[in-house]
Order: C-alpha cells, then sequence, then structure tokens
C-alpha cells in the first residue's frame, strides 16, 4: 500500500511539473475557460433589449399613448418609427427595420372605456423566433405589471390572467440560466482536453514504454494523472464561478461544499472520459477530437443547458440520461439560484459519483499495459 | 572461474510472430551474471522485440524467457524491480531537469528518503552527471542525455539492465564513454544484455548473439566467432580491382576475396600467402600503386559471412 501511494505521489508529482512548466497545458487550462466564459456569457445572451418597435396611432387619445409609453419606458422596446398606417409598419418589418409593430386603430380608448376586448395590436416580426417569443413575454410583462399597479383602464389589455412571477429568478435574466451552463460546459471540454492529450502524450514521445518496463501500474498512472488535473480543475471551478458571478450577477445562494462536491464529482467523470479516450486512442489529435466533440455536444445539447429536455423525443432523453452534465447543471442551478443543498441534490451527485467511477474504471480496464 | 549460479537470462525456443511475420524465431540462449552480452543485427532482425519480451513489454507467442529467475511470458509484472531497461526511443521527459527525472524513475521504483537521495548521489557522480544537476533535460546533447537515461535505468541496483542501441546517434566520443560505464557496471556484478549494429561495439561484449531474420545465426565470444565464421588469416588490398586480385591470385592457397570498405579482404588458411607473396605477384603482373598489408578479422567479416551463408540456406 505505501509503495503504491509512493509511485501514484511520483507520476502526480511529475504530471504537476509538465503542467506547469507546458504553455499550452495552462493555457487549456486558465486561459480557455475565461475566453469560453466571456464569449458564451455575452454571445449567448437570450436577454433581448431595445426591440425596434414602430408606433402606428390612429387613435390619437390620452389611452393609446399611455399604451404606447408604457411599452417603450422599460429598456425591452425602442421607437424608432411612426410610420402613417399599418402597411407601412409591415414594410418597414419585411425590410428588417423593425422588429415589432404596435398598431392602435381608432376608437381604441372609446372600446376600453365600454370594457370591451381591445382592439390594440401588437405585431412581432416571427422569423426571428427568439425575438418574438421574448418581445412577446416582454410586452406581457410590462403590461400586466401597469395593470397591476394602477388598475387603471388598462385592464382589458393583452395580459388578462392571473399575475405571473418568476421564482428564483424574477428578473427572468438569461444570464442566471447560461451560466451554470456554460460553467458546465466549460469544465467539461477543459478537462476532458487536457486529460485526454495526458496519456497519449506518453505514447507518443515513447516515454510509456519507459514507464512500462518499470514496477508502476496501470492504476497508479491513471491515479497519479487524475489527481494534478483534479487539482487544476477545482482552480478552473473556482475561476469560472467567480468571473461568472462577478461579471454577470449571478448570485450563490447555496453552500459553496456542496457546489464544490458536485463540481469535484463532475471533473472526476469528464477527467476519466478524457483518460479513457486518451488510452483508447494512444494518438494525441485523435484523442483531442474525440473529447472535443464527446464532452462538446453533449453538454451544449443534451444537459438542458440551451434546450429543454422535456421537448426532445423519447430516445433522445434516453440519450441525455447518459450525460453527466445535466446532473451537474441541474445541481449547479439548484444551488446557485435556489438555494438547494444535500438533500435535495443526492441524486445528481449520487448519479455523478457513479459516472466518476464508471469512467475511470473503464481507463484503467482499457489501459494495456503491454505493447504491440 | 567457473559460474555456479544461475543463468541471469534463460531463452528457449522463443518465438514473437506479428500475424504472418516471424520477428522472433525459435531463439534460445542463456545469458550469465555480470556478463556483457551483445546482440547485433541489421534493423528488423528482431534485436528490439526479443528485449521487450524480455522486459516483459510484449508477449511471446511462444517459447520460455526467464529473467533473473522470473518467467517474464507469464508473470512480467514480478521482474520489474529487479531489471533496468533503456528503450531505443529516447524517453525520459525533456521539461523536466536530470534532478527531476532521477527522482520519478526513484519513486516509480519506490525508492525515497534517504536511501535514494545516497544513491541519486552516486549514480550521478559515477557517471559524471553532478554538474548537470539542474539543467532541463531537453537542453542537453544527445551523449549525457543517454547517460542520463543509464542512469535513471539503474538507480534502482537492478541485476539485470536491458539497453536497446543505446549509443544510436551518438557521437564516437560519448559512445566511448558510454562503454567504458557499461563495462564498470558489469564489473560490479550487473548483467548487461545490450543490443547494437555498431561491430566495435560488438567487439567489446563478453559474447555476442547475432540475428539474422529473427533467428540466432550465431553465439560465441568475438575472438571464437571469429576463429569459427572466418578462419585463417586476413590481408587487406587496396588500390585493385577484385577481378584483377582474383586473377593474379588464382594459382595460390585463397579461401575467399571479399569487399570491406573501400579495400579488398583476402582470406588465406594460416600456412597460406603473406604479405610479400601477394605484393610480388601482382607487381608481377604489373599492377602498380597498390597496397598490401595484414589486417584484422573483425566481427563485420564475420557478420557479412553469416549473412551469406544465411541468404544461401534460405
Amino acid at each position: 500500500m505505501n509503495r503504491w501511494i509512493r509511485r501514484t505521489k511520483a507520476v502526480a508529482y511529475k504530471e504537476l511539473i509538465h503542467i506547469v512548466r507546458d504553455l499550452r497545458t495552462l493555457y487549456l487550462a486558465l486561459g480557455l475557460p475565461v475566453v469560453m466564459l466571456l464569449l458564451f456569457g455575452y454571445a449567448v445572451s437570450l436577454d433581448v433589449d431595445h426591440i425596434r418597435l414602430a408606433v402606428v396611432d390612429d387613435d390619437r387619445t390620452e389611452a393609446s399613448r399611455q399604451l404606447s409609453e408604457a411599452l417603450v419606458a422599460g429598456s425591452a422596446f425602442i421607437r424608432v418609427a411612426t410610420p402613417a398606417t399599418a402597411e407601412d409598419a409591415e414594410a418597414l418589418m419585411r425590410r428588417g427595420r423593425i422588429k415589432a409593430a404596435l398598431i392602435v386603430p381608432t376608437g381604441y380608448q372609446r372600446t376600453l372605456a365600454r370594457g370591451e376586448p381591445t382592439i390594440a395590436q401588437l405585431l412581432v416580426d416571427g422569423t426571428d423566433g427568439t425575438t418574438a417569443t421574448i418581445a412577446m413575454g416582454d410586452a406581457a410583462g410590462i403590461l400586466q405589471a401597469r395593470q397591476l399597479a394602477e388598475m387603471d383602464p388598462l385592464h382589458a389589455s393583452f395580459s388578462d390572467g392571473p399575475p405571473i412571477r418568476a421564482r428564483f429568478n424574477p428578473g427572468m435574466r438569461s444570464s442566471f440560466v447560461i451560466v451554470p451552463g456554460v460553467i458546465a460546459m466549460i469544465l467539461s471540454m477543459a478537462s476532458a482536453l487536457l486529460s485526454a492529450l495526458a496519456v497519449a502524450r506518453e505514447w507518443e514521445r515513447g516515454s510509456m514504454e519507459q514507464l512500462f518496463a518499470t514496477p508502476v501500474g496501470r492504476a497508479e498512472i491513471i491515479v497519479g494523472k487524475l489527481v494534478p488535473y483534479t487539482g487544476v480543475g477545482l482552480v478552473q471551478t473556482l475561476l469560472v464561478l467567480t468571473l461568472g458571478s462577478i461579471m454577470f450577477d449571478v448570485p450563490i445562494h447555496g453552500s459553496l461544499t456542496t457546489l464544490f462536491a458536485a463540481s469535484l464529482l463532475f471533473l472526476l467523470c469528464m477527467l476519466g472520459f478524457g483518460l479513457f479516450i486518451s488510452v483508447a486512442t494512444k494518438s494525441q489529435i485523435v484523442s483531442v477530437q474525440f473529447a472535443l466533440m464527446g464532452s462538446m455536444l453533449p453538454s451544449l445539447l443534451l444537459s438542458g443547458f440551451l434546450f429543454p429536455i422535456y421537448n426532445m423525443p423519447w430516445w433522445l432523453q434516453a440519450v441525455s440520461t447518459a450525460v453527466p452534465a445535466r446532473y451537474y447543471i441541474r445541481a449547479l442551478r439548484g444551488v446557485l439560484l435556489k438555494g438547494n443543498d444535500l438533500a435535495i441534490l443526492g441524486p445528481e451527485l449520487l448519479a455523478l459519483a457513479g459516472f466518476a467511477l464508471g469512467m475511470l474504471s473503464l481507463a484503467v480496464v482499457r489501459f494495456r499495459r503491454r505493447i504491440s | 572461474m567457473i559460474e555456479t549460479r544461475p543463468p541471469s537470462v534463460r531463452v528457449r525456443e522463443l518465438t514473437r510472430r506479428f500475424g504472418e511475420f516471424v520477428a522472433v524465431d525459435r531463439v534460445s540462449f542463456d545469458v550469465r551474471p555480470g556478463e556483457i552480452f551483445g546482440y547485433l543485427g541489421a534493423n528488423g532482425a528482431g534485436k528490439s522485440t526479443t528485449i521487450r519480451i524480455l522486459c516483459g513489454l510484449l508477449g511471446a507467442t511462444s517459447g520460455e524467457a526467464r529473467v533473473a529467475g522470473v518467467d517474464v511470458v507469464h508473470h512480467a509484472a514480478l521482474v520489474r524491480s529487479t531489471i533496468g531497461y533503456m528503450s531505443q526511443r529516447f524517453s525520459l521527459y525533456l521539461d523536466l531537469t536530470v534532478r527531476e527525472n532521477l527522482e520519478f524513475f526513484g519513486g516509480a521504483y519506490g525508492l525515497f528518503g534517504a536511501a535514494f537521495r545516497a544513491r541519486r548521489d552516486v549514480v550521478l557522480r559515477d557517471l559524471d552527471l553532478e554538474a548537470l544537476r539542474d539543467q532541463l533535460t531537453g537542453s542537453l546533447p544527445a551523449g549525457l542525455r543517454q547517460r542520463l537515461a543509464l542512469a535513471c535505468a539503474i538507480l534502482h541496483q537492478p541485476r539485470v539492465v536491458f539497453l536497446d542501441e543505446p549509443t544510436a546517434g551518438v557521437d564516437p566520443d560519448a559512445r566511448s564513454t558510454f562503454w567504458r560505464l557499461i563495462r564498470a557496471l558489469a564489473a560490479a556484478d550487473t548483467t548487461i544484455f545490450v543490443t547494437t549494429h555498431y561491430m566495435d561495439e560488438a567487439e567489446l561484449c563478453d559474447r555476442v548473439g547475432l540475428m539474422v531474420k529473427g533467428r540466432l545465426a550465431a553465439l560465441d565470444t568475438p575472438s571464437g566467432l571469429k576463429r569459427s565464421f572466418v578462419p585463417g588469416r586476413m590481408l587487406e588490398v587496396h588500390g585493385v580491382a577484385r577481378d584483377d586480385l582474383r586473377r593474379v591470385t588464382s594459382g595460390m592457397s585463397v579461401r575467399e576475396i571479399e569487399p570491406f570498405g573501400a579495400a579488398l579482404h583476402l582470406r588465406v588458411p594460416d600456412d597460406g600467402p603473406r604479405v610479400d607473396d601477394i605484393r610480388a605477384a601482382l607487381v608481377a603482373a604489373g599492377l602498380s600503386g597498390v597496397a598490401v598489408s595484414d589486417a584484422d578479422v573483425t566481427l563485420e567479416d564475420v557478420f557479412l559471412r553469416v549473412v551469406r551463408d544465411d541468404g544461401g540456406a534460405s
């Protein structure tokens, strides 16, 4: 046992020196996560601000003015044109000059006063699905808020019904939803890539043959490589979480212990995955490609990061249960936004632990000591 | 002195196939403790394959191989702590310093603490690497890298050391230093199993095995090999064509005439023609500007002879 630890320690220490002395590894470990966080955090924002709005007000009354002012009062809509007719507004939308148009026909105030359904319309450009959905949601929210605040004649606007509040994310900030997903994706890519290189590099440089002639065993090589990379992964986690919460105002409501426990298990999953690829392919180029595909695509598409899992066909839902990022993202959102603890996140952590153990065992078993 | 200890390496009918290709073909030999055993052969003759099997890195197709008493065909893991191995390709870590490489391999062999440090210092001193201890391995010239590789391979005081073409690509000066170290190791009763394709290095071995196309074609001491494969004396002739020399010496007892570099090697029986006889005959035939001298039989002569015989046999 003592010898086992000593040999593993020797491998781990050597690996640490490789990491510290290799600029490429350092960049992969610390530079890439920051770059990705910035790219994803800002580019993949689902918040839509400053939607270009045209207002066609044929009614020209107090009520119609209040309606259009309410829409542009916040930052969601910005009035860029006041065309004379609805046809002109449509032409603007065809040319892409505006994304939405508010049409208020003559008689709007009158019908409103009589308590009849409104005759005003908000048209949105449906070719840009995301913007359309968000514009409609924003408009409904603005008008509803106005109604709740004043109980004024607008009670018959688009948004009759029970008041709706977004729990855990009252501002419906998409960064709250995205940042946990980005963290999961960054950690899975960076750790899978790093560990995918770790074993393949030794095969390519010939040092694996030298290593095999020593008493160092397969599990010692795997664990020895795992230890420093896990350390690097935890630094990445800290980095991404800190930057994420500072730059995108993501709150951390839950316990840091649970957060790091989940992150550690997830890291072990992805490092194990990278090591398995590395052991199986023995080539740096091949294993980098596998690691990239196998870590990025599932955590982007099948994890519930961007696309809800319950909307997928049943077979894709089944596939997604084998994606560790799915559980990690749930755990992250749970801890960060809802303040959930181990009692609630137990199943997620257990799933991650299972995947980690499975991946690492697979890597050790697939690791052939003999050269061929 | 008669060796009574069991052999360090014992190989019987060892065979390794890669598909149809037979890399090692029914090879048998023993290596005595403290012996420098040279394995000579062309590239692809099966030298590295044999070494890899003996180090437990490669399985055997059939046959028996024991190293330091351990059956390496079936229990490869047991032999690793008693052997040292230097692979053909330089395979230490270039981004580690000399000291860090030694520390890593020390740890890999389970050495630690004061015992490790003492041993490390001995090896650094014996191999004259002390001044370089904090240099990055990647900054060392090939000769010093090989010396460091040897240092890493002998840290744990193995009973048998396997060196696969340890001096390939190393300058002659560094090669002779390296061989001095190998002889010192053997003198301290470490068994050395070394492959090479340098004939001058093979001369430094206690015994030499000649590999031709996977088979062990010959095995003896260098002088024994010369006696049995190239009996008689050797004369070297410069400045004459092979056909002319053959014509001029046709009446004499000459065994064979072989090209040897730019010269010709003339093999004669012990009681055959002398240097003066050949020179006189060449002058009488009107061939001037020739140089004739006595030459030593080299392992290269042996090697050429064995390869040719083998080519004729198959």
